[in-house]
């Protein structure tokens, strides 16, 4: 490595006009990358991560100015740097992937021509020459038919390909420095870990460094050199990876790797999390900034502002910072491990749920009737059998497109299932309609994922949950506005809190009261529709640590829908896996989690990303990616198309047989118990083989 | 953990575009001028008068005397209460039958929403004027049915506009949220979606009732509005046309009175567009 580093920030400052006057984005940032370094720059949103990506590239909107600092790019300075030079460099010398890759293509373009647009602009390439660079570009981050697909336009592709593409295009003409934001973030967790390993092995065969943005410490773990942990504007810590996520030295980074549910054995424990959140911008906190919510605050820390300082091999912004190992227990998992996963009869027993949705209508000519018109339809949950005991919790596991989400809103009624039948508490409550239903709504809430979209913004919190009450029958005013408060009470809410609008509000306080009015009717049964995946960490285990909290309380039993498998197995008693509208397994979690397990349980398995360092690395086993146009498959084994371990046409023509290794584990598969107990032994890189 | 609350809303300009401004001080005087006429105006605005027939604008009649000797200005002051009460009420009744009707559309199954809309398309399909006159040819012609014949032909643009405000409202989960907990369908409709749709809406009112003056107006000239000898300015209009080479002022003073007003509301209604709408503010949270 070369002394001077590729890229130097330092004492960067960057401000964003507002009506009530300039907002400190950034304070005085410094941090450097080497060539052939990856550096991550962590924090949670509203840290001002992405605010640095955007400066480095000259890209800040009018609204912000760079009050002090440099930019230094192989010594010359960015921030003072001429448009047109700035405009060689980037793209050219400095690159950029940004976190949507279904935002950040033109839809009305083809990707071929995307990609080679940089050539064009910056080495002044002909058309048909920058064409076959991009061909070969295509191939190089794997992407399969790489000729054809120049031609093919974004919406035909799947999203870990259009991210190919868009790494492809950043690197087409070589750069030194490619500047990632969040660019795994939109994806799957099986799609991320190919997307990782392949920038992995661009940055070793390029010797290309990168400056990586991410909220996912797991992310970090797997990718980066250092990290650089950013919190409120401010670098709160900086170091080696090994060392940041070992031994952090901020009580902040501490607190983040507190927060990460682990897939691991001991469950049911309560997490963690970070107290209070994220000071409003322009209302900075005196002293330390951390201090509000740091739990070894002192005096001192509330006067005493808090300066950059180097220790052991990085630097950290905190006093009190060669202490921190002594209080690693007081952080830790809080909380013994509670209750026994519910028992006795199902409270809710789905048999053979289908839901199918028309995909439009196409004459078809020929045929016995010469004309008819045929239906097309598209399976979303395709005879799905389960059950929930009073007091359980299920989580349910999948990716973008499994079905799960429709799922949830089948039982709870909200969609309408076109086979099958929901019992509830015995009753059949499939087609219930008038009092019944209505009875069965109060029994049976729902939690959605999007804390801004799950609360009318036009009304008071008290009034939204409220409005629940009113629903369940008459109730004096007094009465009403008790409830309310202690509703917003057993979520961790004060009263006060029934007179705010929800912009007023957090995403993690927003996503309390969507809990608190699904809690107003006394429900038995919720159903989380990925209660936490729009949450920062932080918050995220807070919601976490409340939803197991209110079930040993009141006795509630969950559908925990998630993505996000360490999420679902710190909570759930009981796992489920969902793809292309099918339960491949289902058990126990801690069967689940170990052997012997469904092929696509296994990819999800060793696709998380994980922040303990202990462990090893798992062999990743990749699931073959789409191809161009493929679909779910609709006859045998609906994940034979993927199916890392595809025995053969079998897996094409037969629906899969149920196993069951344990008492209530069951797995759906072709493959024999016996060979699922052993990993599989080849990981297909599927993308480069499928034809 | 709550004591701090953050809100990063960038909030909006308190001071709005200029547009804004002018146009509301423009409609505001109009509107004070309507309101006070019969105060303010110099003469009664049916006083007719023989001797003082077709006089061009004077210190006596500041915009002149139209073909019976009455004052055109007093005329033109009480005309804008006219022009106003058609403007609002045929918007007023518009939005009274189309809001409903593009909520139910926007949020009810395909079938309903289908019944609405090709209806909507049927209604599309005849222009306005003929619209208007078929409904107003079947009784005598008076202000408030004209009022009402302007009002249903804004209907289906109306339809149109809360049906695709209430499609992007529907998907929101908060309106789940609602149906989890049993509400009903109209509860849904008016206390959930419309709150939220109110500014779209609002927007469109004001451009609305332009239209409707205008609308409203041409069908007085026609004759199948206000009747003589009301100071309807489209009636004046129409009444004056044989002098518009001999005394043109007769037709001047409503006409630019109504192309002030026109131009009044639009201001007014763009201006608050772009106050209301966060994608036309250049403020964005980092």
């Amino acid at each position: 490595m070369n002394d001077e580093p590729l890229l130097k920030v330092e004492g960067l400052s960057v401000a964003y006009a507002s009506p009530g006057g300039d907002v400190a984005a950034l304070q005085d940032v410094s941090f450097q990358v080497a060539k052939g370094e990856a550096l991550a720059l962590v924090g949670e949103s509203g840290s001002g991560k992405s605010t640095i990506a955007l400066a480095v590239l000259g890209l800040l909107g009018a609204e912000a100015t760079i009050r002090s600092g440099q930019i230094l790019y192989a010594g010359k300075d960015l921030t003072n740097m001429p448009a047109g030079e700035l405009g060689r460099i980037r793209g050219n010398r400095v690159s950029m992937v940004f976190q949507d890759p279904f935002g950040t293509l033109n839809p009305g373009m083809t990707v071929g021509r995307q990609a080679a647009e940089p050539l064009i602009r910056h080495q002044g390439l002909a058309r048909d020459a920058a064409m076959e660079r991009v061909v070969a570009a295509f191939a190089e981050v794997g992407l399969p038919r790489p000729a054809e697909l120049v031609t093919s336009y974004p919406h035909q592709l799947s999203g870990g390909m259009q991210q190919r593409i868009l790494i492809a295009a950043a690197l087409i003409c070589e750069p030194d420095l490619i500047i990632l934001d969040e660019p795994t973030t939109a994806l799957d967790v099986t799609i991320e870990a190919q997307i990782l390993d392949l920038l992995m092995e661009l940055r070793q065969r390029r010797n290309l460094a990168m400056l990586f943005i991410t909220h996912n410490l797991g992310v970090v773990n797997r990718i980066c050199d250092r990290v650089c942990v950013l919190y409120a504007g401010h670098v709160v810590e900086e170091g080696p990876k090994n060392l940041t996520l070992r031994r952090p030295r901020h009580p902040y980074t501490q607190g983040l790797l507190g927060a990460i549910p682990k897939i691991g054995p001991e469950r049911h424990g309560r997490l963690s999390p970070i107290p209070g959140h994220l000071p409003a911008p322009g209302n900075v906190p005196k002293g330390c900034i951390f201090n509000p919510r740091c739990a070894y605050a002192l005096d001192r820390c509330q006067t005493e502002p808090q300066s950059l300082r180097s220790m052991d091999g990085g630097s950290v912004r905190c006093w009190r910072a060669e202490d921190l190992p002594k209080f690693r227990h007081q952080a830790g998992v809080i909380g013994e491990p509670s209750r026994s996963p519910g028992t006795g009869v199902p409270l809710l027993d789905v048999k053979e749920m289908r839901k199918t949705y028309p995909l439009g209508r196409r004459i078809k000519l020929g045929g016995p009737r010469l004309v008819s018109i045929e239906r097309r339809d598209v399976n979303a949950v395709n005879g799905v059998t389960l059950r929930v005991r009073a007091g359980e919790v299920l989580g349910l596991v999948g990716e973008s497109g499994s079905g799960k989400s429709t799922l949830g809103r089948c039982i709870v009624r909200l969609v309408d299932t076109t086979d099958g039948q929901i019992h509830f508490d015995g009753k059949d409550v499939t087609h219930a309609r008038g009092d019944a239903l209505h009875k069965f709504r109060g029994d049976v809430q729902i939690i959605f994922q999007n804390p801004a979209s799950s609360l009318n913004p036009r009304r008071r919190v008290g009034a939204t949950i409220g409005r629940s009450l009113d629903l369940l029958g008459k109730i004096s005013k007094q009465d009403r506005q008790a409830r309310i408060e202690e509703l917003l009470q057993s979520v961790g809410l004060p009263p006060y809190f029934a007179e705010r609008f929800p912009h007023q509000l957090s995403g993690g306080e927003r996503q309390r009261v969507s809990i608190a009015r699904a809690l107003a009717s006394n429900p038995k049964f919720i159903v989380c529709d990925e209660p936490v995946s729009a949450l920062d960490v932080s918050v995220q285990a807070t919601v976490l640590n409340l939803l197991s909290d209110l079930r040993d309380k009141l006795q509630l039993a969950y559908l925990f829908i998630s993505h996000d498998l360490s999420a679902v197995a710190h909570i759930a008693d009981r796992i489920a896996v969902m793809y292309g509208g099918v339960i491949f397994e289902q058990g126990p979690t801690a069967a689940v989690l170990s052997r012997p397990n469904h092929p696509y349980t296994e990819a999800l398995l060793s696709a998380v990303p994980t922040v303990d360092l202990t462990l090893p690395e798992p062999e990743r086993i990749a699931l073959r990616d789409q191809s161009l146009g493929m679909k779910v498959a609709t006859t045998g084994c609906r994940f034979h198309t993927r199916c890392p371990r595809k025995i053969g046409a079998i897996c094409e023509t037969e629906a899969p047989p149920l196993l069951e290794p344990s008492e209530g584990h069951w797995i759906r598969c072709h493959l024999p118990l016996d060979v699922l107990a052993y990993p599989a032994t080849v990981t297909t890189d599927g993308d480069r083989k499928i034809a | 953990m709550v004591d701090v609350i953050s809100d990063t809303r960038v909030k909006r300009s308190r001071r709005g575009p200029l547009n804004l401004w002018l146009g509301l001080a423009i409609t505001g005087s109009i509107v004070a001028l309507a309101l006070l006429a019969p105060v303010i105006a110099p003469y009664p605005f049916d006083e007719m008068s023989i001797l003082t027939r077709l006089k061009p604008p004077s210190l006596a009649h500041w915009f002149g005397t139209d073909d019976f000797g009455r004052d055109v200005f007093s005329r033109t002051l009480m005309g804008a209460q006219y022009s106003l009460l058609m403007g609002f009420g045929a918007t007023l009744i518009s939005f009274a039958i189309g809001v409903p009707l593009g909520l139910l559309s926007g949020y009810s199954s395909r079938t309903v929403d289908e019944a609405i809309m090709r209806l909507m398309d049927i209604l599309m399909s005849f222009p306005p004027i003929l619209l208007g006159l078929l409904i107003l040819t079947v009784t005598p012609p008076s202000l408030s049915k004209a009022m009402i014949a302007v009002g249903i032909v804004y209907v289906p643009a109306i339809v149109r506009l809360a049906r695709s405000v209430t499609l992007e409202i529907a998907q929101e989960e908060f309106i789940q949220a609602a149906k989890a907990r049993d509400d009903s369908t109209a509860y849904i409709l008016f206390r959930e979606i419309l709150p939220n749709a109110w500014p779209p809406l609002i927007v469109e009112a004001g451009l609305r009732v332009t239209f409707a003056i205008l609308l409203g107006a041409a069908f007085s000239f026609l004759g199948m509005g206000a009747q003589p000898p009301s100071s309807d300015w489209g009636l004046m209009i129409s009444d004056a046309r044989p002098y518009l080479e001999t005394a043109p002022w007769i037709v001047l003073a409503p006409g630019i009175a109504m192309s002030l007003t026109v131009i009044g509301i639009n201001l007014f209604g763009d201006g608050l567009r772009q106050a209301l709408d966060p994608r036309l503010n250049s403020s964005k949270s980092g």
